[in-house]
């Protein structure tokens, strides 16, 4: 098989293999990964993140099959056979979503690209095609992995559900169909929508409005992920309350067009169906044309672009934020988030779920009459809200913004480690802390008690800042100069260790915290163990800060690279 | 005065630089000068601190320079080899977080951010992104970082790359000039006409030893060759280069 693919590769065009393989290293942005970063096991990890995902579907649907009895299985997995296709499909779309976003920019011609290439003796469309293929790739196997399980184990169960001989294959058929027509029609709309934005505004508006239509897709692609609600049956598909969802997420259109291929489509969502095949069409030429036209057209534009971009007029306003050293780490951070492609979208990831989470807290509060008590569900919402927004920037902190240019940070280093430990700990409070606190704020404030208010921002500073040593912990680092191994940190353990701890300190403390707020001697108490666990975490950080060696990680190790001969 | 005593750096043993001693002193311009690959941006490297010698000792005004490494900092402004900067960050920014990091006074860091930029022809690109920079652009915003401090200490790795005319005579006067108030300037590059010009003095480097450390004057004389070029090729250039290019016209026209 892998010969046999290898030999219908060489026979493609010389130009579009050696483009081809290029540009799929580049899909992974190499700008983002380490000096010693193992690029197969970042890859493979993201292959058994999707894997896993896939493998949780497939129990969470059959698990309990296995300890019902066999004659109430068909009535299970009837029952549960929307919700799980529906989920499947919805999360299969998130993470083409994703992709997408991951690889904004990996479709289109930059400058680099048109500089280098275009001097030498090849065409526009072995280009396009290359980096098309390039990106295909990507999204292909992303499809292939998340859907592995499910895509196998789902046709077996549920397509037997229809009676038939064919049930089976026919399930099978219709879900791989789906699937891939529903990442096509994702990613060639994201494309269309590129393509034409690059085609209609100067190049210089462009570059600006792409990065701002990056985070607005991202957040996009989650906020419909965690606010759509499940349908799972038909009398609640023609619930008038559901029609605006219906209309308006195209997970619910491939969500027919897979009953319909099925078999199973009930008339009344024949529309729905009929929806995604033409915004299928329409994705599908779109990205076409436009990836032709953009091909053809922007990249003599790229190229008489002018190298320098004026710098945006106006206030160029940098207020003092603590010490001078300070002050320069945290203006450091925050022009690393905002301004850098890689660290933006991966920010994005975490805020988006904060938003989301946010959200869905808003459109409960407004659907009561305010203004009402604080409940545990708010209380835990901002919890991880503020939770997230650590999470994420501590985890965008270790993506280095250029290791080459560390140099400066250490022939300035004019202070000891502490204080710039002490700088880095300033930008976690003033880049996620502080804006997380004020977002519950705004979200409490005007709708419930005032009091109760006042007492849970309190206690939700004290945790913000103890989440923000806890993260701190051996971080003997400026954010931004140090790598992330991809493939050679388990991120899957520390994503699941953190929110194994959050979960396990979080709930009892928003019990504590939701009958404290209800009694103020139980209230002072808890604020009071607060203040010393938040104290205690600060005063061993700052004791361990005065020893610790300030690490930089610009050069390579002082190593020849061998060849591994003497083992053989 | 700064002082190298016996400096070697090895890599897995295979030494880049081997026993190199020199002095370079306050008021004149000192060339190290080397082909590629000779050891002098390790040199430098290990001047400034950002890697440790294997051997020998470092020393400014008498002092080692790691007894005291954040005085020594202080004193110290370097223009590295490859215009490496934080290229997301505008040139006026970057000068900002250099003087921030150096504890600078705020009015007089900003007053002394805005000449250096008006001197260097930055002005007016303040506050673009330095992504957008020419390599002469990006060369400048080293300088100004290097010199924003005023130094005693002066490192000069290769100042003059991607500078345009006007600009490389500017920082040739200026080079002198700093000389002249008292700087001890280290200076390397491969241009050997602003060398001879700029230098008091020269350190030739060759597979990490030191071939000659002597004033341009007097290496005149010994060597009787009429030009410093005549002298680095005497020294430090093992190649036929009329040869070689020959050969590599006849291969391409093959």
């Amino acid at each position: 098989m892998h010969k046999s693919i290898q030999e219908l590769f060489e026979r493609l065009p010389r130009e579009f293999r050696v483009l081809y393989r290029q540009f799929l290293l580049r899909v992974v942005d190499l700008e983002a990964l380490s000096i010693q970063a193992d690029v197969i096991g970042f890859l493979g990890q993201f292959a058994g993140v999707l894997i896993m995902l896939s493998m949780i579907f497939v129990v969470r649907l059959v698990g309990p099959t296995m300890m019902m009895p066999p004659a109430l299985v068909p009535a299970f997995l009837s029952g549960a056979a929307w919700s799980s296709e529906q989920l499947t499909i919805s999360t299969m779309m998130l993470v083409v979503g994703i992709i997408t976003v991951i690889t904004w920019d990996a479709t289109f011609p930059d400058r680099r690209d048109v500089m280098v290439l275009s001097p030498l003796p090849i065409t526009p469309l072995t280009i396009l095609s290359a980096k098309v293929s390039a990106s295909l790739s990507v999204l292909g196997l992303a499809v292939l992995m998340l859907n592995l399980a499910t895509g196998l184990v789902y046709p077996s169960f549920l397509g037997s559900l229809h009676g038939s001989l064919w049930g089976v294959p026919r399930f099978f058929v219709a879900y791989w169909f789906t699937m891939i027509a529903a990442s096509l029609f994702l990613y060639g709309s994201v494309l269309t929508v590129q393509g034409f934005t690059s085609l209609l505004l100067p190049r210089r508006v462009f570059l600006r409005l792409s990065a701002i239509l990056q985070l607005v897709a991202f957040g996009f692609f989650l906020g419909v992920y965690f606010l759509s609600p499940t349908i799972p049956t038909l009398a609640e598909w023609q619930a008038p309350e559901n029609q605006w969802w219906l209309a308006c997420s195209p997970t619910y259109w491939f969500f027919a067009v897979f009953n319909q291929l099925n078999g199973s489509l009930p008339t009344e969502l024949a529309g729905l169906a009929l929806r995604a095949w033409i915004a299928l069409g329409i994705a599908v030429v779109g990205a076409t044309a436009s990836l032709m036209l953009c091909y053809l057209r922007t990249m003599k534009k790229t190229v008489e672009e002018p190298d320098l971009v004026p710098g945006a007029s106006g206030l160029h306003w940098t207020p003092r934020l603590g010490n001078p050293l300070q002050s320069a780490i945290v203006h450091f951070s925050f022009r690393s988030l905002t301004r850098s492609r890689q660290h933006r979208v991966a920010f994005a990831f975490f805020l988006a779920i904060v938003f989301a989470i946010a959200l869905a807290v808003l459109r409960g509060e407004l659907s009561t009459a305010a203004p009402e008590p604080l409940s545990p569900d708010f209380l835990m919402s901002t919890y991880m809200m503020m939770a997230f927004a650590i999470l994420g920037l501590r985890s965008v902190f270790s993506l280095p913004i250029s290791l080459t240019a560390n140099w400066v940070l250490r022939t300035t280093q004019l202070c000891p480690s502490q204080k710039y430990i002490a700088a880095t700990r300033r930008s976690m409070l003033v880049l996620a802390v502080v804006p997380a606190w004020l977002l519950s704020a705004l979200l409490s404030f005007p709708l419930r008690p005032f009091a109760q208010v006042g007492g849970h921002l309190a206690v939700l500073a004290l945790f913000g800042w103890i989440l923000a040593e806890l993260s701190l912990i051996g971080f003997y680092k400026v954010p931004f100069t140090c790598s992330f191994l991809p493939g050679k940190t388990n991120f899957q353990i520390v994503f699941w260790g953190f929110f194994v701890l959050f979960i396990t300190v979080a709930i009892p403390l928003m019990f504590q915290e939701w009958e404290a707020l209800h009694e103020l001697s139980l209230y002072v108490r808890m604020v009071a163990v607060l203040i010393v666990v938040a104290a205690a975490l600060w005063a061993s950080n700052l004791y361990r800060a005065k020893s610790a060696i300030l690490y930089f990680e610009e050069l390579p190790d002082e190593m020849i690279t061998t060849l591994g001969l003497m083992s053989m | 005065m700064l002082e190298l005593r016996n400096v070697s750096k090895h890599f897995c043993g295979i030494p880049a630089v081997d026993h190199v001693s020199f002095s370079a002193q306050p008021g004149e311009v000192t060339g190290y000068l080397g082909p590629n690959g000779s050891g002098k941006s390790t040199t430098m490297k290990m001047i400034t601190g950002l890697i440790e010698a294997t051997l020998g000792h470092i020393l400014f005004q008498g002092k080692p320079i790691e007894d005291d490494p954040i005085g020594y900092k202080r004193r110290m402004g370097y223009v590295p080899e490859e215009p490496y900067l934080y290229t997301h960050l505008s040139g006026a920014e970057y000068l900002i977080m250099v003087s921030q990091l150096r504890n600078l006074p705020q009015r007089e860091s900003a007053e002394r951010i805005d000449g250096l930029l008006r001197l260097l022809s930055l002005y007016d690109d303040r506050h673009a992104s330095i992504s957008g920079y020419s390599k002469g652009m990006r060369q400048k915003v080293l300088i100004a970082a290097a010199l924003l401090h005023n130094p005693e200490l002066i490192l000069l790795d290769e100042p003059f790359s991607g500078l345009d005319v006007a600009s490389a005579l500017v920082l040739r006067g200026l080079i002198q000039e700093l000389a002249v108030r008292g700087k001890v300037v280290l200076f390397s590059s491969h241009e050997l006409d602003t060398v001879e010009r700029v230098c008091t003095r020269v350190v030739i480097l060759h597979h990490g030893k030191l071939v000659a450390n002597d004033t341009i004057e007097h290496l005149r004389s010994l060597m009787e060759q009429p030009t410093l070029e005549g002298i680095f090729s005497q020294l430090a250039v093992e190649q036929d280069t009329e040869s070689v290019a020959r050969q590599i016209a006849d291969l391409i026209h093959a």
